[in-house]
């Protein structure tokens, strides 16, 4: 199927009730050149169903510099588990470099996560997905109520498509809660990130990390110092609510 | 061609820190005197005409910007480096497209 007979919105609707690995299969079977973007944490469960599908499903991580030893371990070890090869993405050395030489090594608990994230992350990322057609995430609604409510199955990329390329991102876990994604991955004997044993949910790079409590919900594992500035950009009525505020 | 750009103040009063550095942006681009209008979205007040304008258009953030063309089509920008890549043919930086991306995709707060 080409990009131009995908039908978004209308598969989208169709597929928001079916299981994770109908929405990889629709993924797969729609798409040649398509990657799994695959954290280090428990989106490991996507290429688990997907190397089911496609054994030689391609797979990409974004190396920050900056994750936990055991998350690199991680990485390494599904390499080998499934038997498949993980393109590690980069960020630039120079612009890492002037940003720590201009300030600092911890400059996010000051200036908040987005600077440096842009560096690190979203540039390699956006490279990266220039290069395809469609790409899977592990997002899902449970993570964040307040950002990730709306996160559909399947939906043309917003953030990274251009006029003249639209990308295709698929979140098969969209609908399934945490407890569904764990299920899946003892029933399945999934391997998993070593962290998770010490009360980390949400794993990101090591200083914007911490573990949580018991009940509290994972988004509070990731940058805590700053919950406001994320809201910063919403439109907020302070008298009653919008119906565009967030 | 028309354009508009709605910013936002905070409830607090303050203005919001990306309007700022759009604006600034802007300037240093050289293209502010391309905005024909500025209209400002107070969230103390849900009738200021930027809130309003932001209803009619069902955005959900700031700043943004109302291109509308002489047929009187009117397209909404959320994310400045599209806006001025698409309507003055500019390019930004990569690490001030990342900026907006995250900016502009709530969603990714957890990449």
């Amino acid at each position: 199927m080409s990009k131009a007979q995908f039908d978004t919105s209308r598969l989208a609707a169709e597929y928001d009730s079916r299981q994770p690995p109908e929405v990889l299969k629709l993924a797969l079977d729609s798409f040649d050149n398509i990657a799994i973007s695959f954290s280090g944490a428990e989106d490991v469960v996507l290429i688990d169903m997907a190397t089911k599908i496609r054994p030689d499903i391609r797979v990409f991580s974004l190396d920050t510099g900056r994750l936990h030893a055991q998350t690199y371990q991680f990485i390494d070890k599904v390499r080998t588990h499934y038997q498949i090869s993980i393109d590690v993405l980069f960020p630039e050395s120079e612009a890492v470099q002037k940003l720590v030489n201009n300030k600092g090594l911890f400059s996010f608990y000051q200036d908040g996560h987005k600077e440096c994230c842009g560096i690190r992350k979203v540039i390699p990322l956006r490279r990266k997905l220039a290069t395809l057609d469609a790409w899977v995430t592990g997002q899902r609604k449970d993570q964040s109520p307040a950002t990730r409510a709306g996160v559909p199955v399947v939906e043309t990329d917003g953030a990274f498509s251009s006029t003249d390329h639209e990308l295709i991102k698929f979140n098969p876990l969209s609908n399934w809660s945490s407890t569904q994604v764990w299920d899946y991955i003892r029933t399945h004997n999934v391997p998993f990130n070593e962290l998770h044993n010490s009360g980390f949910i949400s794993i990101g790079c090591e200083p914007c990390t911490r573990p949580v409590l018991p009940n509290q919900h994972e988004r509070e594992g990731r940058w805590w110092w700053e919950d406001e500035t994320i809201k910063e950009c919403g439109l907020h009525s302070a008298s009653r609510p919008v119906t565009t505020g967030r | 061609m028309h354009i508009t750009l709605v910013k936002k103040i905070l409830a607090d009063g303050s203005p919001c820190r990306k309007c700022q550095q759009v604006e600034s942006r802007l300037v240093e681009a050289g293209l502010l005197d391309k905005i024909d209008s500025i209209v400002i979205a107070d969230e103390r007040d849900t009738d200021s005409a930027g809130m309003l304008l932001a209803t009619k258009h069902q955005v959900k953030q700031a700043p943004f910007f109302i291109v509308r063309d002489e047929q009187g089509n009117e397209t909404i920008h959320t994310v400045y480096f599209r806006f001025i890549k698409e309507i003055f043919n500019r390019n930004a930086s990569e690490s001030e497209a990342a900026a907006d991306i995250l900016d502009s995709s709530p969603d990714m707060d957890y990449i």
